[in-house]
Protein backbone atom coordinates (compact mmCIF):
# COMPACT_ATOMS: atom_id res chain seq x y z
CA UNK A 1 0.00 0.00 0.00
CA UNK A 2 1.25 3.48 -0.79
CA UNK A 3 2.47 5.57 2.11
CA UNK A 4 0.07 8.31 3.04
CA UNK A 5 2.66 10.53 4.72
CA UNK A 6 5.87 12.31 3.85
CA UNK A 7 7.96 11.86 6.97
CA UNK A 8 8.11 9.65 10.04
CA UNK A 9 10.02 10.91 13.07
CA UNK A 10 10.70 8.97 16.26
CA UNK A 11 10.83 11.27 19.26
CA UNK A 12 11.85 10.59 22.88
CA UNK A 13 11.20 12.35 26.16
CA UNK A 14 14.18 12.33 28.55
CA UNK A 15 14.75 13.79 32.00
CA UNK A 16 14.63 13.02 35.73
CA UNK A 17 11.70 11.20 37.31
CA UNK A 18 8.91 13.51 38.36
CA UNK A 19 9.59 16.37 35.98
CA UNK A 20 6.32 15.68 34.21
CA UNK A 21 7.52 13.88 31.08
CA UNK A 22 4.68 11.45 31.33
CA UNK A 23 2.19 14.30 31.67
CA UNK A 24 3.58 15.93 28.54
CA UNK A 25 2.73 12.80 26.59
CA UNK A 26 0.08 11.07 28.65
CA UNK A 27 -2.56 12.15 31.09
CA UNK A 28 -3.50 9.07 33.11
CA UNK A 29 -6.75 9.68 34.83
CA UNK A 30 -8.85 7.60 37.15
CA UNK A 31 -11.64 8.25 39.58
CA UNK A 32 -11.90 6.95 43.12
CA UNK A 33 -13.91 3.81 42.40
CA UNK A 34 -13.07 2.66 38.95
CA UNK A 35 -9.79 2.43 37.21
CA UNK A 36 -9.54 2.19 33.51
CA UNK A 37 -7.83 -0.91 32.19
CA UNK A 38 -5.37 1.31 30.36
CA UNK A 39 -4.18 3.23 33.42
CA UNK A 40 -3.27 -0.13 35.01
CA UNK A 41 -1.05 -1.39 32.22
CA UNK A 42 0.21 2.00 31.01
CA UNK A 43 0.88 3.49 27.61
CA UNK A 44 4.00 2.64 25.65
CA UNK A 45 3.95 5.17 22.82
CA UNK A 46 1.69 7.31 20.69
CA UNK A 47 1.37 8.07 17.03
CA UNK A 48 0.42 11.60 16.10
CA UNK A 49 -0.03 13.17 12.71
CA UNK A 50 0.86 16.79 12.09
CA UNK A 51 1.17 18.93 9.00
CA UNK A 52 4.04 21.32 8.29
CA UNK A 53 4.44 23.21 5.00
CA UNK A 54 1.88 20.91 3.35
CA UNK A 55 3.89 17.85 4.36
CA UNK A 56 2.22 15.16 6.40
CA UNK A 57 4.42 14.08 9.29
CA UNK A 58 3.89 11.09 11.55
CA UNK A 59 5.38 11.39 15.01
CA UNK A 60 6.02 8.30 17.09
CA UNK A 61 6.55 9.57 20.64
CA UNK A 62 8.04 7.46 23.44
CA UNK A 63 8.28 8.01 27.16
CA UNK A 64 11.03 6.36 29.22
CA UNK A 65 8.38 4.67 31.40
CA UNK A 66 10.39 5.12 34.60
CA UNK A 67 13.58 3.53 33.25
CA UNK A 68 15.38 6.74 34.14
CA UNK A 69 14.96 5.95 37.84
CA UNK A 70 17.53 3.20 37.45
CA UNK A 71 19.75 5.06 34.99
CA UNK A 72 19.25 2.19 32.60
CA UNK A 73 18.43 4.20 29.52
CA UNK A 74 20.53 2.47 26.96
CA UNK A 75 21.34 2.39 23.30
CA UNK A 76 18.26 0.25 22.59
CA UNK A 77 15.92 3.02 23.73
CA UNK A 78 17.73 5.64 21.69
CA UNK A 79 17.87 3.51 18.52
CA UNK A 80 16.34 5.28 15.56
CA UNK A 81 15.47 8.38 17.58
CA UNK A 82 15.59 11.55 15.51
CA UNK A 83 14.49 14.01 18.18
CA UNK A 84 14.78 14.24 21.95
CA UNK A 85 12.88 16.47 24.36
CA UNK A 86 15.07 17.11 27.41
CA UNK A 87 12.70 17.93 30.23
CA UNK A 88 13.35 19.48 33.64
CA UNK A 89 11.02 20.80 36.32
CA UNK A 90 11.36 24.56 36.99
CA UNK A 91 10.52 23.89 40.67
CA UNK A 92 13.32 21.30 41.05
CA UNK A 93 16.86 22.70 40.82
CA UNK A 94 18.32 19.17 40.78
CA UNK A 95 16.37 18.19 37.67
CA UNK A 96 17.87 21.22 35.89
CA UNK A 97 21.41 20.36 36.99
CA UNK A 98 20.92 16.81 35.75
CA UNK A 99 20.20 17.98 32.21
CA UNK A 100 23.99 18.02 31.69
CA UNK A 101 24.14 14.34 32.67
CA UNK A 102 21.28 13.50 30.33
CA UNK A 103 23.03 15.25 27.47
CA UNK A 104 26.15 13.18 28.20
CA UNK A 105 23.97 10.04 28.21
CA UNK A 106 22.53 11.05 24.86
CA UNK A 107 25.99 11.72 23.42
CA UNK A 108 27.11 8.26 24.53
CA UNK A 109 24.07 6.36 23.29
CA UNK A 110 22.13 8.23 20.63
CA UNK A 111 23.01 9.12 17.06
CA UNK A 112 25.39 12.08 16.97
CA UNK A 113 23.04 14.20 14.87
CA UNK A 114 19.87 13.69 16.94
CA UNK A 115 17.90 16.94 17.22
CA UNK A 116 17.48 18.10 20.83
CA UNK A 117 15.25 20.62 22.57
CA UNK A 118 15.17 21.78 26.21
CA UNK A 119 11.86 22.08 28.07
CA UNK A 120 11.36 23.71 31.48
CA UNK A 121 8.11 22.08 32.54
CA UNK A 122 5.55 22.99 35.23
CA UNK A 123 5.77 26.71 34.39
CA UNK A 124 2.30 27.14 35.91
CA UNK A 125 3.93 26.77 39.35
CA UNK A 126 5.67 30.15 39.26
CA UNK A 127 5.51 30.66 43.05
CA UNK A 128 7.60 27.51 43.57
CA UNK A 129 10.09 28.31 40.86
CA UNK A 130 13.74 27.44 41.56
CA UNK A 131 15.12 27.78 38.04
CA UNK A 132 14.74 31.11 36.27
CA UNK A 133 13.74 31.22 32.63
CA UNK A 134 17.05 32.98 31.85
CA UNK A 135 19.08 30.04 33.17
CA UNK A 136 17.10 27.68 30.94
CA UNK A 137 17.72 29.92 27.95
CA UNK A 138 21.42 30.18 28.81
CA UNK A 139 21.85 26.40 29.04
CA UNK A 140 20.09 25.92 25.73
CA UNK A 141 22.41 28.46 24.10
CA UNK A 142 25.42 26.60 25.57
CA UNK A 143 24.32 23.42 23.84
CA UNK A 144 23.08 25.19 20.73
CA UNK A 145 19.54 23.86 21.10
CA UNK A 146 16.09 25.43 21.35
CA UNK A 147 14.29 26.14 24.61
CA UNK A 148 10.73 26.57 25.80
CA UNK A 149 8.95 26.69 29.12
CA UNK A 150 5.92 24.40 29.13
CA UNK A 151 3.02 23.42 31.31
CA UNK A 152 1.55 20.03 30.59
CA UNK A 153 -1.07 20.72 33.25
CA UNK A 154 -2.19 24.04 31.78
CA UNK A 155 -1.49 22.97 28.18
CA UNK A 156 1.02 25.76 27.62
CA UNK A 157 3.51 25.34 24.75
CA UNK A 158 3.35 21.52 24.68
CA UNK A 159 2.03 21.30 21.15
CA UNK A 160 4.25 24.18 20.05
CA UNK A 161 7.29 22.35 21.42
CA UNK A 162 6.54 19.21 19.41
CA UNK A 163 5.88 21.27 16.28
CA UNK A 164 9.17 23.12 16.72
CA UNK A 165 11.18 19.93 17.20
CA UNK A 166 9.45 18.23 14.25
CA UNK A 167 10.03 21.28 12.07
CA UNK A 168 13.77 21.32 12.91
CA UNK A 169 14.11 17.61 12.13
CA UNK A 170 12.25 18.14 8.86
CA UNK A 171 14.58 20.99 7.85
CA UNK A 172 17.62 18.86 8.69
CA UNK A 173 16.24 15.89 6.76
CA UNK A 174 15.46 17.98 3.69
CA UNK A 175 18.89 19.58 3.75
CA UNK A 176 20.44 16.13 3.89
CA UNK A 177 18.29 14.95 0.99
CA UNK A 178 19.60 17.81 -1.15
CA UNK A 179 23.18 16.92 -0.22
CA UNK A 180 22.50 13.28 -1.03
CA UNK A 181 21.08 14.19 -4.42
CA UNK A 182 24.16 16.30 -5.15
CA UNK A 183 26.31 13.36 -4.10
CA UNK A 184 24.38 10.98 -6.39
CA UNK A 185 24.57 13.48 -9.19
CA UNK A 186 28.34 13.68 -8.85
CA UNK A 187 28.62 9.91 -8.76
CA UNK A 188 26.57 9.71 -11.93
CA UNK A 189 28.75 12.30 -13.55
CA UNK A 190 31.87 10.28 -12.75
CA UNK A 191 30.27 7.06 -13.99
CA UNK A 192 29.16 8.70 -17.18
CA UNK A 193 32.61 10.04 -17.84
CA UNK A 194 34.23 6.69 -17.05
CA UNK A 195 31.89 4.83 -19.39
CA UNK A 196 31.88 7.37 -22.19
CA UNK A 197 35.17 9.23 -22.27
CA UNK A 198 34.54 12.51 -24.03
CA UNK A 199 35.50 12.33 -27.66
CA UNK A 200 36.65 15.18 -29.78
CA UNK A 201 36.99 17.39 -26.73
CA UNK A 202 33.24 17.44 -26.11
CA UNK A 203 32.62 17.69 -22.40
CA UNK A 204 29.24 16.83 -20.98
CA UNK A 205 27.89 19.94 -19.38
CA UNK A 206 25.74 20.17 -16.27
CA UNK A 207 22.81 21.59 -18.21
CA UNK A 208 22.90 18.77 -20.71
CA UNK A 209 22.70 16.14 -18.02
CA UNK A 210 19.91 17.91 -16.20
CA UNK A 211 17.70 17.69 -19.24
CA UNK A 212 18.26 13.97 -19.60
CA UNK A 213 15.60 13.04 -17.11
CA UNK A 214 15.35 9.34 -17.81
CA UNK A 215 19.06 8.93 -17.52
CA UNK A 216 19.15 10.82 -14.22
CA UNK A 217 16.33 8.86 -12.70
CA UNK A 218 18.11 5.63 -13.62
CA UNK A 219 21.16 6.88 -11.81
CA UNK A 220 19.32 7.72 -8.64
CA UNK A 221 18.26 4.09 -8.38
CA UNK A 222 21.88 2.95 -8.10
CA UNK B 1 -20.28 4.33 20.01
CA UNK B 2 -21.52 2.70 16.81
CA UNK B 3 -24.39 0.22 17.15
CA UNK B 4 -24.02 -3.26 15.64
CA UNK B 5 -27.12 -2.75 13.47
CA UNK B 6 -25.47 0.16 11.71
CA UNK B 7 -22.20 -1.58 10.82
CA UNK B 8 -23.09 -2.51 7.24
CA UNK B 9 -23.67 1.10 6.26
CA UNK B 10 -20.14 1.97 7.44
CA UNK B 11 -18.55 -0.38 4.93
CA UNK B 12 -17.82 0.48 1.33
CA UNK B 13 -15.75 -1.90 -0.83
CA UNK B 14 -14.63 -3.66 2.36
CA UNK B 15 -13.21 -0.37 3.72
CA UNK B 16 -14.39 2.20 6.26
CA UNK B 17 -16.63 4.68 4.46
CA UNK B 18 -15.97 7.60 6.82
CA UNK B 19 -13.34 8.79 9.28
CA UNK B 20 -13.07 6.83 12.52
CA UNK B 21 -13.07 8.87 15.74
CA UNK B 22 -12.98 8.53 19.52
CA UNK B 23 -16.49 8.19 20.94
CA UNK B 24 -15.57 10.40 23.92
CA UNK B 25 -13.47 13.27 22.58
CA UNK B 26 -13.94 12.96 18.79
CA UNK B 27 -10.19 12.71 18.21
CA UNK B 28 -9.44 11.56 14.65
CA UNK B 29 -8.02 8.03 14.75
CA UNK B 30 -8.26 6.73 11.19
CA UNK B 31 -9.10 8.38 7.92
CA UNK B 32 -11.76 7.02 5.58
CA UNK B 33 -10.83 4.00 3.43
CA UNK B 34 -7.70 3.20 5.48
CA UNK B 35 -9.10 0.19 7.34
CA UNK B 36 -10.19 -3.17 5.95
CA UNK B 37 -13.33 -4.71 7.40
CA UNK B 38 -12.85 -8.10 9.05
CA UNK B 39 -14.82 -10.39 11.32
CA UNK B 40 -13.32 -12.48 14.10
CA UNK B 41 -14.27 -13.33 17.67
CA UNK B 42 -11.83 -11.67 20.06
CA UNK B 43 -12.08 -11.03 23.78
CA UNK B 44 -11.23 -7.42 24.48
CA UNK B 45 -11.04 -5.97 28.02
CA UNK B 46 -13.88 -3.65 28.97
CA UNK B 47 -13.10 0.06 29.12
CA UNK B 48 -14.14 0.20 32.79
CA UNK B 49 -12.70 -2.32 35.25
CA UNK B 50 -13.35 -2.86 38.93
CA UNK B 51 -10.67 -1.10 40.97
CA UNK B 52 -9.32 -4.31 42.58
CA UNK B 53 -9.20 -6.47 39.45
CA UNK B 54 -5.74 -7.57 38.42
CA UNK B 55 -4.59 -7.65 34.82
CA UNK B 56 -4.95 -11.46 34.74
CA UNK B 57 -8.56 -11.42 35.94
CA UNK B 58 -9.95 -9.03 33.39
CA UNK B 59 -13.54 -8.33 32.63
CA UNK B 60 -13.76 -8.76 28.90
CA UNK B 61 -16.37 -8.90 26.19
CA UNK B 62 -16.29 -10.68 22.85
CA UNK B 63 -16.08 -8.34 19.88
CA UNK B 64 -16.64 -9.47 16.30
CA UNK B 65 -16.32 -6.52 13.93
CA UNK B 66 -13.00 -4.81 13.30
CA UNK B 67 -11.13 -2.51 10.95
CA UNK B 68 -7.84 -4.18 10.10
CA UNK B 69 -4.85 -1.87 9.70
CA UNK B 70 -1.64 -3.52 8.46
CA UNK B 71 0.76 -0.64 9.13
CA UNK B 72 0.41 1.19 12.45
CA UNK B 73 1.61 4.40 10.83
CA UNK B 74 -1.64 4.49 8.89
CA UNK B 75 -3.36 5.85 12.00
CA UNK B 76 -3.78 9.60 12.32
CA UNK B 77 -3.67 9.63 16.11
CA UNK B 78 -3.56 6.58 18.38
CA UNK B 79 -1.91 5.33 21.57
CA UNK B 80 -0.38 1.91 22.24
CA UNK B 81 -0.38 0.29 25.68
CA UNK B 82 2.46 -1.79 27.07
CA UNK B 83 2.46 -5.40 25.89
CA UNK B 84 0.20 -7.99 27.55
CA UNK B 85 0.42 -11.56 26.19
CA UNK B 86 1.74 -10.56 22.79
CA UNK B 87 -0.78 -7.76 22.31
CA UNK B 88 -0.73 -4.02 22.77
CA UNK B 89 -4.07 -2.33 23.29
CA UNK B 90 -5.10 0.69 21.27
CA UNK B 91 -6.31 3.84 23.04
CA UNK B 92 -7.35 7.31 22.04
CA UNK B 93 -4.23 9.49 21.70
CA UNK B 94 -6.04 12.46 23.22
CA UNK B 95 -8.28 11.30 26.07
CA UNK B 96 -6.64 7.88 26.50
CA UNK B 97 -9.90 6.02 26.82
CA UNK B 98 -9.74 2.45 25.64
CA UNK B 99 -9.07 -0.22 24.65
CA UNK B 100 -10.60 0.56 21.27
CA UNK B 101 -8.80 -2.38 19.72
CA UNK B 102 -5.47 -4.15 19.78
CA UNK B 103 -2.15 -4.58 18.03
CA UNK B 104 -0.83 -8.08 17.47
CA UNK B 105 2.96 -8.14 17.84
CA UNK B 106 3.40 -11.37 15.85
CA UNK B 107 1.66 -10.08 12.70
CA UNK B 108 2.18 -6.34 13.38
CA UNK B 109 -1.46 -5.83 12.44
CA UNK B 110 -3.86 -3.55 14.27
CA UNK B 111 -7.55 -4.19 14.82
CA UNK B 112 -9.91 -1.35 15.68
CA UNK B 113 -13.30 -2.45 17.08
CA UNK B 114 -16.24 -0.84 15.26
CA UNK B 115 -18.28 -1.04 18.43
CA UNK B 116 -15.88 1.11 20.44
CA UNK B 117 -15.48 4.04 18.06
CA UNK B 118 -17.68 6.44 16.15
CA UNK B 119 -17.86 6.81 12.38
CA UNK B 120 -18.10 10.43 11.34
CA UNK B 121 -16.29 12.72 8.96
CA UNK B 122 -16.66 15.70 11.29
Amino acid sequence: MAKTYDYLFKLLLIGDSGVGKTCILFRFSEDAFNTTFISTIGIDFKIRTIELDNKKIKLQIWDTAGQERFRTITTAYYRGAMGIMLVYDITQEKSFENIKNWIRNIEENAAADVEKMLLGNKCELNDKRQVSKERGEQLAIEYGIKFMETSAKASINVEEAFLTLASDIKAKTEKRMVLYKVFLFNQCLLLQEANNPPKGGHQLKLTEIRTKDSWLSRCSLL
Amino acid sequence: MTEVDNFTEQIINDKNKTNVRCQFCNSLMLKALEGKYCEQEIDVPLMEQKKDSAVDSLNTETLRHFWQIDDMMTFENIGFSHTVDGRKFLVCADCERGPVGYHELATKRCYLALQRVVHSDK
